[in-house]
């Protein structure tokens, strides 16, 4: 799987899923941290997306709707959920290849 | 507001543990858990499914009386099931009388107020199911309106009525306690002098799944307090109470249960499901509670716990209870009920404040079942593996719910505290902020009256459906991402409001400012919308982020936080009526003196779900619902700012009219409109239903101008708050001395006389 298209897929899922309207893609870095307190301007390395652990039950949802890939509850989360990156080479690992 | 005790004179529960008290509570105590894996609905993919069921046979004597069942003709949902059998036993022991030959005397003092969350959802699933498999059945459309929020409230009314005055209301799990709560502002102001309370919920498919998706739910029996506690089990049931003034007990012989002595409500604007971990406003509440029944923490014996299990609530909830209680935490038992009788959502404020009534009444204490491991964050003088005897003179009852809407009761022994104190002045509601949103635009105290007074006679009528308004452009985009399209409609109204409230002015506090918003069906369209999702996917694709949304009083919960709003936070609903009805709501708190400011109001959301089922109901004659058909459903918000005359003063607001009266009836009952001074100078706004004008034949006000709103601002259920907002500017502007805005619906009236401020 095209690591580069996944993780544009995946902002837009999560762009879409967690109602960032009007928020492109491409302002969200692939290392950007996805939880935790709102921080940083768009191009800065540290930026976070402030999103909470509401958004990641939703996000696990629909990474499991869209990518047929179960995202585990509890502490392995946090660090599949730590960015798009990481979580694009969680779903990659575990999709088949193509 | 008179100044008065006020007493339980009966109690009725029905929970997983028993069909009544007299079984429920002994199990209670002695530690019994009514847990087992659900069997009512088929559960397979759900993550969790242990839960607290009522047996069918703890409510059986409901089919046998015809209540229930397919041969029933408008069956009683489950919810509503339980509501009639715990109001029986409430008002049997308080020596009411139930069976409708009795009730010959006077019976127009009594007052009925049902709280609740899911309502016939249950019921309503199986519908959404035929519908999601039949998109063109209309026979379940029509089903579905027989299951409204307020269905349990109308059901009880046409067994135990008449009652003269009903309220429905929701505020999620804090619901059941402020039933009470509402039930005594009533007793005070004496509009009643007897008033049924509680709460009612049943276990339904859309709470399973979404607390599933929320993994919020222990799929094992839960653990309150454990250092291993997973989450929840839900749990079903209802919990009545009949509350009266001391002095009307004794008068009539009545015993006490317990005394209400204390509450308070408040809302934490955090976050939509999760409790705010600073504990800040719980402990304020704990400590307000007290001090309303002039109580300290010396004086409690036992606190019943919110105690949901969850990691979140139970480590909140202990410190709320450390801040609030001081030194005295270390002495006082705290348990919860829901590793018993599970958490019982809408019902659970209900029950838990009668067990604690009962606790009083007993000199018993009941344990946290499943608590094993104490988490050491949780530290507090637990009651383990059964009840026990103690000296309880004062509990308190917490319930928190989604939305942050937290609610403390303050049960004691007759007499505890001092004699009520009585407010320092007398409290008059004054209107100082209003917006609307309506198909003709946003408007405010300067141009709301435009839409009754002629102007818009040629302008067509107003366009149906969604409002093509840009709500974003109104809001702080940032921060709305959570908002669905109600909250955000809600969100743009109040916002308006409270910024006209404070031009000019000393601001409003915003931790002591409430919220009241009304609503006919709830949420039903995003409802659906999860029930199609779960029939299409199952259960781990229902979406976690829009559970939360279905609450009745999730508008509420958003709008609270969006604009930090802590002060008492609930939603009302009255189908046709439910603008009229908030607004009363709000009154009733700032009268009552819950809060000095509160922001009142409806939301409708356009919805193609709401329209057929109403275009089917027209097309029916069984429905009993009036809907007026004639124009098609449009979309809108209201909002008013509500404020205790002395505290506009006090702040420099130049109120824009003032509340002189408002009026609740049902069809039981006579209220006597006090006269227009001026008739020529008067006005009746009618929100939607012109109906509502044939209460004034024979009064003064039958010659009054009157003026319909929905022909020219769209008709939906909330209208009410709209037509509030333009007598507001009608009597700010000076086109009116005085405007009565009249509204009916469903058995239920209501009148709200705004005058021009500093003429009466």
């Amino acid at each position: 799987m095209d690591l580069s298209l996944l993780k544009q897929d995946i902002k837009q899922l999560i762009i879409k899923e967690l109602n960032l309207e009007g928020r492109d893609p491409a302002s969200i870095p692939d290392d950007a941290q996805l939880f935790g307190a709102l921080t940083g301007v768009a191009d800065s390395p540290t930026v976070s997306l402030g999103l909470d652990s509401l958004d990641a039950l939703q996000l696990a949802m629909s990474i499991e709707e869209k990518f047929g890939v179960r995202v585990p509850d509890g502490s392995e989360a946090r660090s599949i959920f730590a960015s798009v990156a990481s979580l694009a080479s969680f779903v990659a690992e575990r999709t088949p290849a193509g | 507001m008179r100044s008065s005790r006020i007493w339980i004179t009966g109690v009725g529960l029905v929970t997983a543990l028993g069909p009544d008290v007299a079984t429920t509570w002994p199990r209670l105590v002695s530690g019994v858990r009514g847990l087992a894996p659900l069997t009512l609905f088929d559960t397979a993919g759900q993550r969790a499914s242990m839960v607290a069921s009522v047996a069918p046979a703890y409510f059986e004597d409901a089919s046998r009386e015809g209540l229930t069942g397919d041969g029933a003709a408008r069956a009683w949902s489950r919810t509503s099931a339980f509501a009639w059998k715990a109001v029986a036993e409430a008002m049997t022991h308080a020596g009411l009388p139930v069976a409708p030959v009795e009730r010959s005397g006077d019976r127009r003092r009594l007052g009925l107020v049902v709280a609740g969350t899911t309502g016939g959802m249950f019921e309503t699933e199986a519908l959404l199911g035929d519908l999601h498999a039949n998109p063109t059945s209309t026979a379940s459309l029509v089903k579905m309106m027989s299951q409204p929020l307020t269905a349990t409230g109308d059901r009880l009314v046409s067994r135990f009525g008449p009652f003269c005055r009903v309220r429905s209301l929701c505020s999620a799990c804090s619901s059941g306690a402020n039933a009470f709560v509402v039930g005594a502002l009533w007793l005070l102001s004496g509009e009643v002098d007897a008033v049924v309370v509680g709460g009612t919920d049943g276990l339904c498919r859309l709470t399973v799944s979404g607390f599933n998706a929320l993994t919020a739910t222990d799929p094992d029996m839960c653990r309150p307090f454990d250092a291993r506690r997973k989450g929840i089990n839900l749990g079903e049931g209802a919990g009545f109470a009949v509350l009266e003034r001391a002095s009307s007990a004794v008068a009539r012989g009545a015993s006490v249960v317990a005394e209400l002595s204390g509450w308070a409500i408040g809302a934490e604007a955090h976050h939509i499901t999760q409790p705010d971990p600073s504990a800040n406003v719980a402990a304020r509440l704990i400590a307000r509670s007290l001090r309303r029944g002039g109580l300290s923490p010396r004086d409690v014996d036992y606190v019943n716990a919110h105690g949901t299990g969850t990691a979140a609530n139970d480590s909140m909830e202990a410190a709320a209870l450390a801040t609030a209680l001081g030194q005295e935490i270390e002495r006082i038992p705290v348990s919860s009920s829901k590793g018993q009788v599970g958490h019982m959502l809408g019902a659970a404020g209900a029950v838990e404040a009668i067990f604690s009534a009962l606790a009083v009444k007993h000199q018993l204490v009941p344990p946290t079942m499943g608590l094993e491991e104490p988490d050491p964050a949780c530290k507090l003088v637990h009651v383990l593996r059964a009840g026990r005897p103690a000296r309880v003179r004062a509990v308190l009852s917490n319930s928190f719910g989604f939305g942050g809407m937290d609610t403390v009761l303050a049960l004691t022994e007759p007499e505890l505290g001092p004699p009520p104190a009585r407010a320092e002045h007398e409290r008059r509601v004054v209107v100082t902020g209003v917006a609307a949103l309506s198909s003709r635009g946003l408007a405010d105290a300067e141009d709301a009256a435009t839409w009754v007074d002629g102007s818009l006679s040629h302008a067509g009528a107003p366009a149906p459906g969604p409002l093509a308004f840009d709500l974003i452009s109104q809001l702080d985009p940032a921060r709305v991402r959570r908002l669905d399209r109600p909250a955000r409609l809600g969100a743009v109204v109040a916002s308006r409001a409270l910024a006209a409230a404070e031009t000019g002015t000393g601001p409003i506090d915003r931790a002591e400012a409430g919220i009241v918003l009304g609503t006919a069906f709830g949420n039903l369209e995003a409802s659906a919308a999860f029930m199609h999702r779960l029939f299409d996917k199952g259960p781990r694709l229902v979406s976690p982020a829009e559970f939360p949304n279905l609450v009745p009083s999730s508008p509420v919960g958003h709008v609270s936080i969006y604009l930090g709003l802590q002060g008492a936070a609930f939603a009302t609903a009255d189908l046709a009526t439910s603008g009229e009805c908030a607004v009363l709501q709000g009154m009733e708190l700032v009268a009552g003196g819950e809060v000095d400011v509160v922001v009142a109001g409806a939301i409708e959301e356009a919805s193609a779900l709401v329209e057929k089922v109403l275009a089917c109901l027209h097309g029916g004659a069984s429905s009993g619902v009036p809907m007026p058909r004639s124009r098609a459903r449009s979309e809108g918000a209201s909002a008013l700012v509500l404020e205790d005359e002395e505290h506009a003063r006090l702040r420099g607001a130049t109120p824009l009219a003032r509340i002189e009266r408002g009026y609740t009836w049902t069809d039981a009952t006579e209220v006597a409109l006090e006269a227009p001074r001026d008739p020529g100078r008067a006005r009746v706004v009618v929100g939607r239903d012109e109906r509502a004008a044939k209460k004034l034949i024979g009064t003064p006000w039958d010659a009054v101008r009157r003026t319909s709103l929905a022909p020219f601002a769209g008709d939906h259920e909330g209208l009410g708050g709209t037509a509030l907002v333009a007598a507001t500017s009608m009597v700010h502007r000076g086109l009116a001395d005085e405007v009565l805005v009249v509204g009916t619906s469903n058995g239920r009236g209501y009148a709200l006389l705004l005058v021009m401020y500093g003429l009466r």
